[in-house]
């Protein structure tokens, strides 16, 4: 694997896990992030979401909610998500936290409000190494079914960049390519580290 | 300093680059490459200068990593060691024409570091000296050239992956060229410290750099990257180069704000619809301008402001629609936040199809208490400014308060806020336009109301709910202050928030009447068209603001556009119209609301005195009611002079006719005035009496306690709609208000009981539906996660909720859920488990087992509408319907079996699905057999591999998956509570939905006689069982004949049973016939599959069968013969007993190869039906088989069994006996042994026969039966007989002289070797005869 890739959405719980955990598992070097100011999670209603800080590890909002209110969690789906993702690794980690992890060469968000963030973060960093980072979106709509779709076509479009020696020189052949693939419209920026 | 290089480390390191050469492969490469590039830098560049070389050798690795690793080492050491450059330089130059673009990338990277650092110390130095040394000066030269090479590339089309990296070393160097306004005056006082470098460090005077040439280069760079963007370059361009470009232009206008007026004109002309680049992939290049715009946009140097306007154009047309305008107008005043709010109202025109217009406009209730707080703080404004309200303005603090607090929560990232404006701006869909519409057609007037009631009929009842939501927004929450210290008046009427939608004739003639009384409220009313609360203030001293409910005042951040209400708030000081939705509540209520909108000053005390009259006025209507607000308005306009208390009257109900007709707009009270069928209205005039009113801070649990109140309230005020004919828009406002509020989970249950209570006549399935589908609709819409899952759980627990209800509290046959799960937008798993258990009961609870039979059929029926109404469940409705058709009790089994069979088979699309999960069903009851007890744990585990799949792919799953998932649940309560082979019911319980198949399908029963053979005995058992009724069912149809003609061996019992089924009470068909004769002749020697259409075959060919027939064992041979003899009902019998015994002698057993053991059991067969093989059978039989030639071999058995059978055959038998004699009897030793004895049954009367004998074959059978000779002597010895005999006769008999005794003697010692066998024969026929008749 010759590139370094980050998966980021906004709470480092549901898209972007999905998906580090599927490129995990293929063998991919991979990262999440969120990119959001806290990890929100869903709680009884919408006025009580259970909000917790980048760092806290899954394990103990697992806990956590297991404690509070089990059949709810598990119905909703968010007592699996956290299962999961604490086999992937142990805290969501904050997108805009993260120059100490060095850089990266794909940078995957699905949502275009993260996007946007990740680009403006990257752009305020010190644009010192002239090393170029791609950064693509992928609309996928957050919710479990959808996440695990978006994982699949990220891995998808991660072995394509891998296949080709350069994405610099083939990256609009890719996404064209992968557009008529899945029908599905990507959004990609050149930033620098 | 200069030392000598440690010989260790020079050894190491020669060691390290020339095992980096030699290492084969490159993983171990690269890892000698990084620890060499870690050993370099710690050297001396003393050092350093000797091995550079041999660095620069690495470079001719023919792998591109290596490659780039050395460039990337040889790069740093340039930074550290800047003495290197004229060497390090060329050498970049040539990597930049390396063929692999990663390592001519990794040059371009290194080039910028050095060539920063190059500049930064020559510009130092420079500062302190004239001159710099000769070393310095090249290295520079060297650097310009890299530079000029790196320039050519960026600028030469073409040029591929690498160009991007060298348009970014374009912009790193017109950085570094030109001065950073924000970067530091003055160069650190001492080397090293790490101050960004500025050029504005250098001064006049510097021996190599002039800060005039620097920045007219970079200038002139600039205008070749502003050139790429310029028509018609920028079409050859790809994609990723126009968005580095953008990025980089954007950068450098951020950055360098002098440029801002250079750069923009180029970014604004980039015309979006000409990024038509190769025809593909506009979108990228779109967005990055986009974001340029909006980055530019934060700008906040002055040269920056004159483009403000034109940015927000382009950032207008780039996205265009009505949205972009409001957008404009909001943001216009807030600086820095301007940028986000502009995006998201784009994003949200550009995503939003129309047809969500409901759901955009139904996600401002997020921000319902930021708004109501939001609103509080322009109220303060206001208070403070003394100005009227004006909303344009308001709606910028609020939205700026709110940024500022996100502010803060996301490190100043305002972009963070996007989600919370975004749902500001939504207002503005279609919604807003439809309201905007109303409003039109409203202050037309008059010649409106046709078009306006066209309009109201033709919008859907959702719509008309969200627009009425709407609209609450466009009522000021705050009233206008007036200037005089006037008395202040209020007059509340109260009115079901719905009334305006249901009958908006009344509604348009109030706004008639009003308009013409005061013609600036008719502009007010444009965006304002439900006015159910009036407040009239008449010069009070006190500032009275009166903020309805959050919902008005959430509404305040829509309105902002509103240019209507600041000419209101001029105009028309006195009157404000609110919406309270939730008015019909206690009587505190109002006033905490009013306190909830945290105002300046309130009207403490006033409610509890005056309200209380209203509401109780309300209670007494006990309806939703309307007011007149052509009266009210009236009366307001007194209220101006005269400050007399206003009154309302009661409205009296009109139908809706009469209300579209113009009549309507007559000023006449009461035909103006509508309400429900059978509301009556109340309103209660208040004077407000002159009073301070403190300001009362609920909690958030208070104001949970209000607004449910609020709704409790409300949902009352329903039950009395619903009695009197409610309406669709009443329920779909009702589900708006219980989802859409805050504390939605309360609300939803309220709904809930209130529409469970009494579902029938509260319309409990229309109001259900329309409370998930705007669950549903905010789970589909939502992007955000958490309001995603809590809408998705809240809607499982709403639906299933009601679900339950509907199941514990109707009888079975209702239809409700039925109705309700196929109309419901989406069934999530726990309903599917509900259903599956009421199809499948003892699933999960014993307790429901008391149901039974009804709930199973409203279950099962429940699942057959699903699978015909809903195809993308139809797998999982289908696995429940399997499910419950191999259902451990045969009452429910049989139901689903039933529907499974009869309803879902014949359907195409699904027929293969259950026909592959019957037959796994089926071999899972042979399988089992086999495999038992090994397979079991196998299968368990799969069993669960199954159900984590059936998760992920949710609800199509293959149907392969499900039919494993179910026959491993199967196999699971096999193995538990069996163990091993099936029991008969366990077999019949896998099996009868194969079989119910069977009859639909015939060939699939050809799999039945494939299993058949290794099936074990109770599962053969239950397929005997099913067999008959199944066969009967299917009737014989070609398939059939077509496995009959070639059943797999092992499989004869089955076929034997088909055949007899197939055969019973009917006529076989001839086919059926000729294919059993075939198999006979054929394949299947067993004569036995001719038994059931023995009947049948012509009496000839029945003949030749014989033989094999009377092989059957005894039990089936008698089967055999009495079919035979009775035959068929239409034909009657085949054979005659007669041609039966015939046939049955006919046989040799030598010949046919049957022993003789089962020929004379047949006889017996025979004798023992007395019934039919009558004395005269017998005799008939015996009359032609006596002159049979040779005579059949148990001739003489048979003649001896009719004796015994029947002793009045007697003369029959000797006259046989006699016919016997003249065929020298005596010539067979066998029969002639059973002649004998025939002879000795039957004395005295054989002795005539006996007489007949020739004298040598009397002599023997005297010798033989000594016991017949005394009677015969005394026979013969009568004179009569005696006489008539011949002299050697006599003798023989011992009555004369015997001359020739000796000679007989001889001949009957020849004999008697024969006969002492014959006579043993004869024996064991005696006694089997015995046997035979003891039985």
């Amino acid at each position: 694997m010759k590139f370094r890739y980050a998966m980021v959405c906004s709470s480092n719980q549901n898209r972007s896990m999905e998906a580090h955990s599927l490129l995990k598992k293929q063998g991919f070097d991979v990262s999440s992030y969120g990119t959001g100011a806290h990890v929100k999670l869903p709680g009884p209603s919408l006025r009580e979401p259970n909000v917790y800080e980048f760092g806290t590890p899954y394990k103990h909002m697992f806990d956590d909610l297991r404690r509070k209110d089990p059949e709810l969690y598990k119905r909703n789906g968010i007592l699996p998500m956290l299962k999961r993702n604490l086999s992937v690794k142990l805290a969501p980690q904050r997108w805009q936290d993260n120059a100490a992890d060095g850089c990266f060469d794909i940078v995957f968000t699905f949502e275009e409000k993260v996007f946007d963030m990740v680009l403006e973060d990257l752009h305020n960093r010190d644009q010192v190494l002239l090393k170029s980072v791609l950064v693509i979106n992928l609309e996928v709509k957050d919710n479990h079914e959808e996440a695990a779709i978006g994982a699949r076509i990220a891995l998808d479009l991660c072995e394509q960049i891998e296949a080709v020696e350069s994405w610099e020189d083939s990256i609009d052949d890719i996404m064209v390519s992968f557009e008529n693939k899945h029908r599905r419209k990507l959004l990609y920026s050149i930033s620098f580290y | 300093m200069v030392g000598i290089m440690n010989p260790v480390s020079r050894e190491k390191l020669e060691s390290l680059s020339s095992s980096v050469k030699f290492a084969i492969d490159l993983g171990s490469k690269l890892e000698l490459c990084r620890q060499l590039k870690h050993d370099l830098l710690e050297e001396d560049a003393a050092d350093l200068s000797e091995f550079l070389p041999r660095i620069f050798d690495l470079y001719s690795d023919p792998s591109g990593p290596v490659r780039k690793f050395a460039t990337e080492i040889i790069g740093e050491i340039g930074v550290k060691h800047l003495e290197f450059v004229p060497e390090i330089a060329p050498f970049l130059i040539t990597v930049l024409e390396d063929a692999t673009p990663a390592v001519a990338r990794q040059s371009i990277a290194c080039s910028i570091d050095l060539f920063r650092h190059t500049l930064e110390q020559i510009a130092i130095r420079g500062l302190y000296s004239s001159e710099l040394d000769s070393d310095l000066e090249s290295s520079w030269s060297w650097m310009l050239k890299l530079k000029e090479k790196i320039y050519s590339i960026a600028f030469q089309p073409g040029s591929g992956g690498i160009r991007l990296v060298a348009l970014k070393f374009v912009e790193a160097v017109i950085l570094l060229y030109t001065p950073n306004p924000n970067g530091s005056l003055e160069p650190p006082p001492n080397e090293g410290t790490s101050i960004e470098f500025n050029i504005t460090w250098l001064r006049g005077g510097h021996p190599l750099l002039n800060v005039g040439d620097l920045s007219i280069e970079a200038s002139q760079r600039l205008v070749l990257l502003l050139d790429q963007l310029r028509f018609p370059t920028v079409k050859s361009l790809t994609t990723s180069v126009i968005v580095v470009i953008i990025n980089s232009l954007s950068a450098i206008a951020k950055k360098r704000p002098a440029y801002y007026g250079r750069i923009l004109p180029v970014l604004l002309s980039l015309d979006p619809p000409s990024f038509v680049i190769k025809g593909v992939h506009v979108y990228g290049a779109h967005h990055a301008l986009k974001n340029a715009l909006l980055s530019c946009l934060k700008c906040t140097h002055p040269s920056a402001a004159p483009w403000r306007e034109r940015i927000l154009g382009a950032l207008k047309e780039m996205k265009a629609g009505g949205l972009a305008d409001l957008a404009l107008n909001q943001v216009h005043k807030i600086n820095g936040s301007v940028e986000e709010e502009k995006d998201d109202s784009l994003l949200i025109k550009e995503e939003k199809p129309l047809t969500k217009a409901y759901d955009a406009a139904g996600s401002n209730v997020g921000r319902k208490r930021s708004g109501t707080e939001g609103s509080s703080d322009l109220a303060e404004k206001d208070e403070v400014s003394g100005k009227r309200v004006k909303a344009t303005p308001s709606v910028s603090e609020e939205s700026t308060k709110e940024l500022n607090r996100n502010i803060t929560v996301s490190q100043g990232d305002i972009s963070s806020t996007q989600s919370s404006t975004r749902k500001v701006d939504v207002d503005t869909g279609p919604v807003q336009q439809l309201v905007g519409m109303f409003g039109a057609l409203v202050a037309q007037g008059e010649k409106a109301v046709g078009s306006l009631g066209i309009l109201i009929s033709n919008i859907s009842a959702d719509l008309l709910a969200e627009v009425v939501m709407a609209n609450m927004c466009n009522l000021p929450p705050t009233h206008p202050h007036t200037d005089t210290d006037d008395e202040l008046l209020e007059d509340m009427c109260i009115v079901g928030s719905d009334t305006q939608a249901k009958y908006p004739p009344s509604f348009l003639a109030d706004v008639i009447s009003l308009s013409s009384t005061f013609p600036p409220i008719a502009s007010m009313l444009n965006s304002q068209q439900s006015v159910p609360n009036k407040i009239v203030k008449t010069e009070g001293e006190e500032e009275v603001d009166v903020v309805a409910d959050p919902n008005s005042a959430l509404a305040y951040a829509g309105m902002a556009h509103e240019d209507e209400n600041a000419l209101l708030a001029t105009d028309l000081p006195v009157s404000s119209n609110i919406v309270l939705p939730g008015m019909k509540i206690d009587p505190p209520t109002p006033s905490d609301i009013h306190d909830t909108g945290n105002l300046e000053s309130g009207i403490p005390g006033l409610d509890s005195s005056f309200r209380n009259d209203g509401l109780s006025d309300t209670q007494a209507a006990s309806s939703l009611v309307s007011t007149d607000i052509e009266d009210a308005s009236q009366e307001q306009a007194t209220s101006f002079g005269g400050k007399s208390p206003l009154h309302v009257r009661p409205s009296i109900s009109i139908d809706r006719s009469e209300e579209l007709s113009p009549k309507a707009a007559v000023t006449d009270s009461s035909s103006m005035v509508s309400s429900t069928a059978t509301s009556v209205v109340s309103s209660c005039p208040f004077v407000l009496p002159k009073m301070s009113a403190p300001v009362v801070n609920l909690s958030e649990d208070q104001k949970d306690d209000v607004q449910k109140l609020a709704f409790v309230r409300i949902v009352e005020a329903y039950k009395q709609i619903a009695v009197a004919g409610g309406s669709q828009v009443r329920s779909s406002l009702l589900a708006y208000l219980g989802v859409e509020l805050p504390s939605e989970l309360e609300l939803q249950k309220v709904l809930r009981e209130h529409i469970l209570s009494d579902y029938i006549n509260h319309e409990g399935h229309e109001l259900t539906l329309r409370v998930l589908y705007r669950l549903f609709g905010k789970a589909e819409d939502e992007s955000d996660f958490l309001s995603c899952t809590t809408a998705a759980s809240a809607y499982e627990t709403f639906l299933l909720a009601v679900a339950e209800t509907l199941r514990d509290s109707f009888p079975p046959s209702d239809k409700s859920l039925s109705k309700l799960l196929g109309e419901a937008p989406r069934l999530p798993k726990s309903v599917l488990n509900l259903l599956g258990c009421l199809c499948s009961p003892g699933i999960s609870e014993k307790a429901e087992e008391s149901q039974s039979g009804d709930r199973v059929t409203q279950g099962l029926s429940t699942v057959w509408s699903l699978i015909l109404l809903r195809p993308p469940i139809r797998d999982v409705c289908l696995k429940i319907a399997l499910q419950s058709a191999v259902h451990h009790l045969e009452e429910v089994r049989m139901k689903a079996i039933r529907l499974v069979a009869n309803k879902l088979y014949p359907l195409q699309s699904i027929a293969q699905q259950i026909e592959e999960f019957a037959r796994e069903m089926l071999l899972s009851v042979v399988n089992v057999d086999a495999t038992e007890r090994t397979g079991a744990e196998g299968l368990i585990s799969e069993s669960h591999k199954d159900s984590d799949l059936e998760k992920s792919s949710n609800e199509h799953q293959s149907m392969s998956s499900i039919s494993k998932d179910i026959s491993a649940d199967v196999h699971q309560s096999e193995t538990s509570h069996s163990g091993s082979s099936p029991s008969v019911p366990e077999a019949q319980r896998c099996m009868s939905l194969y079989f119910a198949l069977c009859t639909k399908k015939h060939s699939l029963f050809g799999q039945i006689f494939i299993i058949y053979g290794s099936a074990s005995k109770e599962v053969k058992q239950a397929i005997h069982r099913h067999i008959p009724i199944l066969v009967r069912t299917m009737g014989l149809s070609s398939d059939l004949l077509e496995i009959i003609s070639d059943p797999p061996s092992g499989s004869e019992n089955l076929l034997m049973q088909v055949l007899q089924t197939l055969t019973e009470g009917t006529v076989p068909s001839a086919e059926l016939i000729f294919t059993i004769k075939k198999l006979f002749d054929s394949k299947l020697k067993d004569v036995e599959i001719l038994v059931p259409v023995l009947p049948f075959l012509p009496g000839d060919e029945v003949l030749l069968l014989f033989p094999h027939l009377v092989n059957l064992p005894l039990d089936k041979f008698q089967a055999v013969l009495t079919r035979l003899l009775q035959g068929s009902a239409h034909s009657g019998p085949v054979l005659t007993p007669a041609e039966v015994l015939i046939a049955i002698h006919g046989i040799v057993p030598e010949r046919d190869g049957i022993p003789l053991k089962k020929v004379t059991d047949a006889c017996n067969a025979c004798f023992e039906q007395r019934h039919i093989f009558t004395q005269q059978v017998l005799a008939k039989v015996l009359n032609q088989l006596v002159e049979r030639i040779p005579l059949p071999l148990l001739f003489m058995r048979t003649v001896l069994q009719a004796i015994g059978a029947f002793p009045a055959l007697v003369e029959f038998i000797m006259e046989i006996l006699s016919r016997l004699v003249s065929k020298q009897i005596w010539q067979n030793p066998k029969l002639w042994v059973g002649f004998l004895k025939c002879a000795l049954l039957t004395k005295p009367q054989s002795f005539s026969v006996l007489l007949q004998l020739p004298p040598p074959q009397l002599e023997n059978a005297l010798n033989r039966t000594a016991a017949l000779k005394a009677p015969l002597v005394a026979h013969a010895s009568q004179q009569n007989i005696r006489n008539s005999l011949p002299r050697s006769m006599l003798a023989v008999l011992g009555l004369a002289p015997d001359t020739q005794s000796s000679s007989q003697a001889q001949t009957s010692q020849a004999h008697t070797g024969d006969t002492s066998n014959s006579e043993k024969d004869a024996a064991v026929t005696e006694k089997s005869k015995e046997s035979s008749s003891a039985i």
